[in-house]
């Protein structure tokens, strides 16, 4: 019988013990996946989220993030300029403002109300009627759809803050296109898109070729290093960020704190599983000196003890690792649903995020933990004086 | 009511920073001990401020002073560049032309009650007299806050696996230790003691090992506060207190810890005990 046979009959002769065993390594290792797939889940799913808009670039007029720095002057020339760069597909103007839909009684529905412009697809997915057109018609979000009950087709009325929620702005009248899909939007936030000529003209005519930021497009030929580099060029006084720089910043933000929770949880897990291993397994050994020590006795060499050993803590952590899999699936959807709760996070957004470096790890970090855990019972089994054992079974 | 204290930070832009010698006569800012250091600016030095992005209008002031920022997890991450101005002189600064002097208005006003017990009371009168006005009590209010709240169950969740995981490793080690127990119990009961007195005994070293093993935790969980403390307070240039093992979580941490190493040891004796004495004492 080979090491890995004999060490399986140890185990199930002791099915209790095994099974708690391989059940803890379970719960352990299904934190310890959780928190691998905390560690780069929110930089994975904002690099997702940026690629699906389909834009590569972001051009702002400061460092500060789009919306929360100064407007970009003539923004809808600067945007047709970069268009026509041979590195550049296309680019749009978007803006970023408040509203008031008036439909909503007496307060109002507050939304967040973009205007966009430019040559490029526009950064939303249409779910029902139809894309904006011309003239005064925006598409809204299905939480706006469902709580005013406003279809395509719907004329709605509604008052801009473009400043400061202190303006008095005229309301203005808008036809409702479609229903779409925003990447950006919260679970429940409210979210309408006009042109930004509308959303210009909705918050006074002025600054109605200015933007928060332009989103480009690279030609796939030529790749987004060199369009920011074209970008850059040709607008000095801007910032252009590629979705990778942008997505390091965002690394580098406030939200660090879930990779350094996830690298001090993983640490403090793994601890404890080698801990609680190397003990479980000591235990054990030390009940079974006698038997080993007869084993010797009987021909079985030095390393085939220690084999049957680390083999013993192979199959727990085995076991308990591939049930940690599932499990730990379950837990990351149950604290991604938590976490999600944080206010002004996207709903498109995940915080646990698989990924299969994540998985290579988690079995890279097991097999150690496997290892480190066998040592010591290793030792005891490999320096255990065969004749003095047994005398002492024999007197006990 | 007595009006203390009114602060408004200003996000302003430090054009430039120059070293003249300090003229009495301008007034005096605070700068943010993160803007001293990235802008090399010491206390004394006169610096231009301007409210808009381009610089325009700048206006001269004297650093009285250099303060570390309040901590706020909220901007966790960022470098706080900040200024403090007395009020008077920043609606100065950011008043638009034409905008008569005395129509301003602030985000905020802070207050600070003669006694703090009537925080709860005074918002709530300050909302029924100020419609509009959204008055809340200081102290919880960081707590109660959506993003606090949302980790604090976060990390709830993580405690309950911690301790689900925990507690099937101390069965089994508590089956392996009764287990080991198993001949010297034998024994106990051939020479006629009592299941309910060998149980007693077992409950009693539970009881011990888990008070022990708890207070050993407690006194791993405070030194590791300080050094995560550390480390987070370095990693983000913050003096945010990250970990706080407060009175209450210690006390919840032992009416934990005891209750489950003490069944556990009972629960792995119970199924020894069934057995019958000689069996158990058989070698």
């Amino acid at each position: 019988m080979n090491a890995m046979g004999f060490a399986w009959r140890s185990l199930v002769r002791q099915p209790a013990r095994a099974s708690l065993g391989v059940l803890g390594v379970a719960a352990v290792g299904a934190l310890l996946f959780d928190m691998l797939l905390l560690s780069q889940g929110l930089v994975i799913s904002m690099r997702d989220l940026f690629e699906r808009t389909g834009f590569d670039l972001r051009v702002t007029a400061t460092d500060s993030l789009p919306g929360q720095g100064p407007l970009i002057p003539n923004a809808v020339a600067d945007a047709q300029a970069i268009a026509k760069l041979p590195t550049v597909r296309s680019a749009i103007a978007l803006r970023f403002a408040n509203a008031s839909i008036l439909n909503g009684g007496q307060r109002g529905f507050y939304t967040s109300f973009q205007g966009v412009a430019g040559t490029g697809e526009h950064p939303w997915t249409i779910l029902r009627g139809r894309d904006m057109g011309t003239g005064a018609e925006l598409v809204i979000n299905e939480n706006i759809s469902t709580r005013l009950r406003l279809e395509p087709g719907a004329r709605v009325v509604l008052r801009a803050f473009c400043t400061s929620e202190e303006q008095a702005l005229p309301p203005v009248p808008f036809t409702v296109a479609g229903v779409a899909q925003f990447p950006f939007d919260t679970p429940n936030g409210a979210t309408l898109a006009t042109s930004l000529e509308m959303l210009a003209n909705a918050c006074g005519g002025n600054e109605s070729d200015d933007a928060d930021v332009i989103m480009v497009a690279s030609q796939e030929s030529a790749g987004p290093a060199a369009a920011v580099a074209d970008v850059a060029k040709l607008l000095p006084d801007l910032r252009v960020l590629s979705n990778a720089e942008a997505v390091n910043r965002f690394e580098r933000g406030g939200f660090t704190y879930f990779r350094q929770i996830s690298t001090v949880l993983t640490t403090v897990t793994l601890s404890f599983a080698v801990l609680l291993i190397t003990v479980l397994l000591t235990v054990s050994i030390n009940q079974r000196l006698g038997e080993i020590a007869a084993l010797r006795a009987l021909g079985f060499s030095r390393w085939r003890v220690v084999a049957d050993v680390l083999c013993e803590s192979v199959l727990i952590v085995g076991g308990g690792g591939l049930l940690s899999l599932p499990l730990g699936g379950l837990l990351a959807a149950g604290l991604d649903n938590i976490l999600k709760r944080i206010p002004g996070i996207p709903a498109q957004v995940h915080f646990f995020v698989f990924e299969p470096g994540a998985l290579r790890v988690h079995l890279l970090l097991l097999a150690a933990t496997a290892v480190i855990a066998a040592l010591y019972p290793i030792r005891i089994v490999a320096r255990l004086p065969i004749a003095a054992t047994l005398r002492d079974e024999v007197v006990g | 009511m007595i009006l203390r204290r009114i602060v408004i930070a200003l996000a302003a832009v430090v054009t430039a920073a120059a070293t003249l010698h300090a003229a009495d006569d301008l007034p005096s800012i605070l700068i943010s001990r993160q803007l001293s250091e990235s802008e090399h600016i010491a206390v004394g030095d006169v610096v231009r401020l301007s409210a808009s992005a381009d610089g325009t209008s700048p206006r001269p002031f004297r650093v009285s002073g250099v303060y570390e920022p309040t901590p706020d997890p909220a901007r966790l991450g960022a470098v706080i560049r900040e200024v403090q101005l007395h009020l008077p002189d920043l609606l100065t600064l950011t008043r638009e032309p034409g905008i008569p002097a005395g129509s301003e208005y602030v985000q905020t006003i802070n207050v600070a009650l003669v006694d703090p017990a009537d925080a709860a009371a005074f918002s709530r009168e300050i909302q029924a007299r100020m419609p509009g006005v959204s008055a809340q009590p200081a102290t919880g209010a960081a707590e109660s806050t959506g993003p606090f709240l949302v980790l604090r169950r976060f990390h709830l969740a993580i405690a309950i696996v911690t301790i689900v995981a925990s507690t099937v490793f101390l069965l089994a080690l508590t089956i392996m230790l009764v287990d080991e127990r198993r001949a010297a119990v034998g024994v106990l009961r051939l020479i006629g003691l009592p299941i309910r007195r060998i149980i007693v005994q077992l409950f009693i070293e539970g009881a011990l090992i888990a008070t022990i093993g708890s207070l050993f935790g407690l006194v791993l969980s405070l030194v590791s506060e300080g050094l995560i403390n550390r480390f987070f307070q370095w990693r983000y240039d913050t003096a945010l207190v990250f970990v706080h093992v407060t009175p209450e979580v210690a006390a919840i941490c032992v009416a934990i810890a005891v209750p489950l190493g003490v069944s556990a040891t009972v629960v792995a004796s119970w199924a020894l005990l069934r057995r019958n004495g000689l069996r158990l004492a058989r070698r």
